[in-house]
């Protein structure tokens, strides 16, 4: 395969790391669940930035809201002013292929890796928390591996429900189906990549629990400022408009230091 | 033969896509139809480099927006 003629460097790399985390003393599950923390980490970076366009997102929810209101009936046209959106309040949409797509070559590197195993199992303990015998082993090869599966499963569930905080009600039901459909699929995959699948999504879950603990606390304080500001404004009518445009300039100066700290690096 | 690459992104989308959660793209066409559209207009080799600009476009770093690709810059 061709595929497997490009990913060969990156096999190589990934049975190499998990020989290090397995002679540390890691049984081989565990190593795997070690590789995909150590991915997730390097993707770390990626995801904070995609926090912060998210809780740029939340502060411009009712406006976005508006405007799906507003092209109900076109999609296309929907999309198109959304995009208009987002470029007019410099959002960065959440959503993007890349960090994504990241995980696709670990993925199938994993898959050849552990399909290795299976061909040549290496020395040492394959199975896992005693319950889950060989790794190496398809997955439908003990009932273990339907536990795996269904933890799977739920763990998809629950990643595609903090992921998908845009996402339409159509796509969102496919995306909740999907997992269901490719069971068949995964259960001829090695135990050993469900494991790696299943701990990636608890991952997800779990950084989207952070998430939303985050986003509440910066965005509440932005509503309190202004409340507290706007009642004596009301209170001297005329004062009010002379102290708003008097107000906005005020931000200025720090956005520029900004700037010029940007501009030196 | 740019139907080969047309029936790779299908074949995505319904084998890889779901595993790896691909929501929405922040482009107004997603990076798959993007690449449905670029191998249809203009081939395998030149839809593949487009698709492949494309995604590394859509990155936690850029804007999104609307982006069709008959409106490409790379090959004129």
């Amino acid at each position: 395969m061709i595929v497997a003629s490009i990913l060969t460097p990156l096999e190589h790399l990934l049975r190499h790391i998990l020989n290090g985390l397995h002679s540390v003393g890691l049984p081989w599950a565990w190593s795997i669940v070690g590789l995909t923390i150590i991915v997730r980490m390097l993707l770390v970076p990626l995801t904070v930035k995609q926090i912060h366009s998210m809780q740029n997102m939340q502060a411009h929810a009712p406006q976005m809201k508006e405007i799906q209101r507003k092209y109900k009936g076109d999609r296309q046209k929907l999309n198109e002013e959304l995009m208009k959106f987002y470029k007019e309040n410099n959002i960065n949409p959440a959503a993007s292929c890349l960090p994504l797509l990241a995980q696709l070559p670990i993925f199938i590197g994993l898959f050849y890796t552990l399909r290795h195993f299976a061909k040549h199992p290496p020395p040492g303990n394959l199975s896992w928390l005693h319950f889950v015998p060989n790794i190496a082993q398809h997955a439908n090869a003990h009932w273990s591996g339907w536990i795996l599966i269904s933890i799977y499963v739920l763990s998809q569930f629950a990643s595609t429900y903090f992921m998908s905080g845009t996402m339409q009600q159509s796509q969102r039901v496919l995306m909740m189906v999907l997992p269901f459909a490719f069971i068949p699929f995964i259960l001829r995959f090695p135990t050993g990549l469900v494991l790696y699948w299943m701990t990636t999504n608890l991952w997800t879950v779990g950084q989207g629990l952070i998430t939303r603990r985050l986003i509440p606390k910066i965005a509440a304080p932005v509503p309190q400022k202004r409340t507290s500001r706007t009642p004596p404004k009301e209170a001297q009518p005329a004062g009010a408009q002379a102290a708003a445009p008097a107000e906005t300039p005020k931000p200025g100066p720090p956005r520029r230091v900004k700037r010029k700290k940007k501009a030196r690096r | 033969m740019r139907y080969v690459g047309v029936a790779a992104v299908w074949a995505y989308r319904f084998t890889l896509a779901p595993f790896l959660g691909v929501g929405q793209c922040k482009y107004h066409p997603s990076c798959s139809q993007y690449a449905i559209d670029a191998f249809k207009e203009f081939g395998l080799f030149k839809g593949a480099v487009l698709a492949a600009w494309r995604l590394l476009r859509c990155n936690p770093w850029s804007r999104g927006g609307v982006d069709y690709a008959h409106d490409q810059k790379v090959f004129r």
